[in-house]
Order: C-alpha cells, then structure tokens, then sequence
C-alpha cells in the first residue's frame, strides 16, 4: 500500500483569464481525483515553496525569466494567442515549479512513495526562452534537471495530448535525461515527429511516438510494449517523472485521441515498472480541460499507484494507430542511422 | 546573383500588423509572377473557436487581395497546428517549399514591446530562408526600391 506525496495548495486562483480553459478549476477537479481515493493517513501534503532563481536557471535562460517577471510586475496581458500571465503569474508559476521540487525532495527522504504534482500553470510547451502553450515556466524540467545535477538518470514520459516541444528543447543534447512522448500528430505544437531522436551528444535520449487522430488505448499499448519499453530498458532510469496530461481523454475538447480514465491507469502502472527503487517516480499535472474527465483520469491513475479503490473506466480498443506506431519506429531506425553516420562524420 | 523570390510565404492571424505584411507581399509578388501561401499558424485556443475562424481569416485575406488588380490564383491559404514560429519555419520546406518569409512586426494581442512572444524576432534569428518584417507602420505597399532591392545581389 504506497503512499502518494503531493504539494500543499499554492494560491493559484489570481492566475486566470475569462473563458480561458487553462483555468483554476482544473486543480479543483484534479484535488477532487486525489480526495476520491480515501488515502487518510497514505496521503502526504508537502508544503510548496518557490523554485529559486539557480534553480530555474537550470533550464530557463536568465534574460527570459527577468522578462517573464516584469512583465507579470507590470501588469501582465496576453504573451501570445494561446499564452496569459497576470500580475500574480510570476509568483504563481516559480510556486508550481517549486510544487514539483518539494515533492521530490519528499520522496527523496521518504524512499518510498509516488509523487503527484497538482499545480498550475503547466509547463511542458515552454522551452528555455520562450512562454508557449498556456506554459510560463517548465516545471517537470525544472525538477529532472535537479534531479541530474544531483548525478541521477531521469525518464520523462509525456503523455499529454500535445507533444512537450520545450521539454524535448530542454534536454534535447543531455544524455542524462531521456525524453519519451506520445501525442496525437498533427497537432499543436507542430513537433513530435519520429524522426526527432535527440542532439549529437544524445542521440537516442528523444522518442516520439505520433498517433493519429482517434487512436485509442490499445494503440498506446502497442506504442509503450513495442517501441517505448525496449528503449527504456537501455536507458536504466533511476528517476520517473511524468508529464500527466490527461487531454488525451475522449471526452476532452482539445483534441481528437480516445482514450478513457482505465487507459491512464494502464500507462501508470507501466511507469510505475521503469524504475526498480522505491519513492522514485512522480507525476505532474500537464493539460485536461474538461473537469469530469481530470478528476477522473486523476483518480484512476493515482489510484493503481497507491492500491487504492475507484471506479475506473474500462480500457479502450479502436481501429486506427497500429500502422502509424509500426511507422514511427521505422522512422526513428532510419533518423538514429543517418544521425550516427553524420555525427561519425564529423568525428573522423 | 540572387534570384527573386518564387513562393512567397506570409504570417497572418487577422492583426492589422499581419494585413500589412500581406498586402507588402502580394505587391511583392505581382510582378516577379510568385506565389503567395498565406500561412495561418493555429494555436491551441483554435480548438475552441475562441480565436478567428479559419473562414473569418481566408474572408480577410480576399479583402485585401480585392485591393490589387487581377485574379489571385498566385495565391493559396494554409493552416497549420503550432506557435507561429515554428509554422513559419517549417514553411521554408515541404509541402510549401518558400524561398521567403514575411510578416508583420506584431501578431494578435502580444504586448507592445514584449520580447517573449516576438514571432518576428524569433524568425529572423532561426529562419534558413529570407525574413522580411513589416513595420506596422509602413504603407502595404513595397516600393520600387523594395522590388529591385528583392532582385539585386547582395
């Protein structure tokens, strides 16, 4: 029976905008997830601090950050056309980063445990110089590059619905983070293809497994049992973090993936398997914008972690997705031979 | 010796500053007989309508096209999924394959003087092909100089 650690309640409420569906009601929904499981004395709430400026500076140029910040002082107002921030978003954000360090520092501590994140704004779409994507700050960033400088090898699994374009930036040349996501392709933001397998000094360190619109779990199962897990195996995390968007959900207005609460749970279960010491895999809420659908797909996902009891949906089947997973290792065969033929090159 | 331009390829979300980047570039590209791909990059609001409609926009674009003489068959428009950085470069290589890309200096409801969401900025920086930016100030129109700088090595 494990415990779950998450992040006490940051005041998020002043980071919004009307009719902006990255809203504070997403972490009601997604508390709700969390409540639903009776842990009692099983839960652990960490309190939450701001990330430091050394550590956001692990992943974020110093010029952005000073820019994001006075921005936010100033006022803030519409950084592009998906992307807010208000006065209280600089205050807010480095408090969801710093959610994630906390949480990790528990489970640090503890040795046992799996750690779940409840904060926003997200962060995966924000690349070192850049607020994208509804995110400011990239928060599972933030915690896998402190993870790394304290000599760990951290797996980032992506399961948002959009591909984690700043992730994937962030540690697109560091050999000690391996970055593993599946999206629905096309879609924002426009990355994710097969053939983006990671910089000189990490060739391999990227996977991306695209999927069409409608794919349902059972292609996520091929693409995680085929194609993810032998890649992980070579890789021996001794970190998991993980990007839970749970937009994917078929009742989600973003975008076009089925998946149910059941296929969520299926996926935690298999990182859960990644790493063989205990207290060392955590979640952090990316997207999920249709509030039944998170507090759900939250519950069933903490909820074969932590042997808790919910109502979970079923697993689901479709008919399309199998030839795009087939592809897409094709591809990565054909990016990683070219790739290691160049990079030879310009060694000799 | 450079070549003029053969597709021309434009940002624009409906902004005033994205209405000058695209009348510059169909002044641009009558004579040199080039095509124009106008370039919409659909963030993820789109999903939810709460943006332009993609129809909205192609309207927006024969507005202005209705201001130039002769039929616009040199010019096509595009949607593609992403910030607008990202789309703009990838225009630059299949299936539009431009040889030039123009927009305006400031897109939709990005704060003046903001460095964090300057699509512009960002092109100029990263782009492999030509970037033109239009001031928003600027008359649509290029000027002779404009046309024979466009056509003059460098």
């Amino acid at each position: 029976m494990r415990t779950l650690v998450t992040n006490a309640d940051v005041d998020d409420t002043r980071h919004e905008q009307p009719d902006h569906p990255e809203r504070p009601d997403r972490l009601t929904a997604a508390r709700a997830g969390i409540a639903d499981l009776h842990l009692g004395e099983r839960l652990v709430v960490v309190p939450a601090r701001a990330a430091t400026q050394d550590e956001l500076r692990r992943v974020h140029d110093p010029a952005y950050l000073e820019e994001l910040g006075t921005f936010c002082y100033e006022g803030g107002g519409d950084i592009d056309q998906d992307t807010y921030a208000t006065y209280d978003s600089w205050s807010i954000a480095r408090h969801a980063a710093g959610a994630g360090l906390a949480v990790i520092d528990a489970l640090s501590a503890r040795g046992d445990g799996v750690g779940f994140v409840a904060a926003r704004p997200p962060g995966h779409h924000a690349t070192r110089d850049r607020a994208m994507g509804f995110c400011l700050i990239n928060n599972i960033a933030v915690a896998a590059a402190t993870l790394s400088a304290r000599g760990e090898r951290v797996l980032i699994v992506d399961w948002d619905v959009h591909h984690g374009n700043g992730t994937q930036s962030i540690f697109w040349n560091d050999p000690r983070v391996m970055y593993v996501s599946t999206h629905q392709w096309p879609l924002f933001p426009g990355s994710g293809g097969a053939r983006e397998v990671g910089g000189p000094a990490a060739l391999g360190r990227t996977l991306n497994v695209p999927l069409p619109p409608h794919a349902a779990g059972d292609a996520l199962r091929r693409a995680f049992e085929s194609l993810v897990e032998p890649e992980i195996e070579g890789f021996q995390p001794t970190w998991v973090l993980v990007s839970a968007g749970f937009d994917a959900h078929r009742d989600d207005p973003m975008a076009d993936l089925e998946l149910s609460s059941g296929d969520f749970a299926w996926l935690a279960s298999r990182v859960a398997r990644y790493v063989r010491v205990s207290g060392r895999v955590a979640l952090f809420l990316e997207g999920g914008y249709d509030l039944v659908a998170l507090r759900r797909s939250v519950a069933a996902t903490l909820a074969v972690l932590t042997d808790a009891d919910v109502a979970t949906e079923a697993p689901t089947h479709g008919s399309v997705g199998a030839e795009e997973v087939r592809r897409a290792h094709e591809e990565r065969q054909i990016a990683l031979r070219i790739a290691e033929d160049t990079h030879g090159i310009e060694e000799q | 010796m450079i070549t003029p331009p053969t597709t021309i390829a434009v940002g624009f979300d409906g902004s005033s500053s994205a209405t000058t980047a695209l009348r510059w570039s169909l002044a641009l590209a009558a004579p040199l007989h080039a095509h124009v791909v106008v370039v919409n990059a659909a963030g993820l609001l789109s999903r939810l309508e709460t943006v332009h409609s993609h129809q909205d926009l192609e309207d927006a674009v024969r507005r202005v096209g209705a201001e130039f003489e002769g039929e616009l068959d040199f010019v096509r428009f595009e949607v593609d999924e992403g910030d607008a950085c990202s789309v703009l470069l990838r225009a630059a290589h299949d299936p539009i394959n431009a040889d030039l890309v123009v927009v305006g200096s400031r897109g939709h409801g990005v704060h003046e003087g903001l460095m964090l969401g300057s699509t512009s900025l960002q092109l100029a920086e990263r782009s492999s092909i030509p970037v033109v930016i239009v001031p928003s100030g600027r008359p649509g129109r290029p000027t002779e100089f404009d046309r024979t700088a466009s056509s003059s090595p460098s």
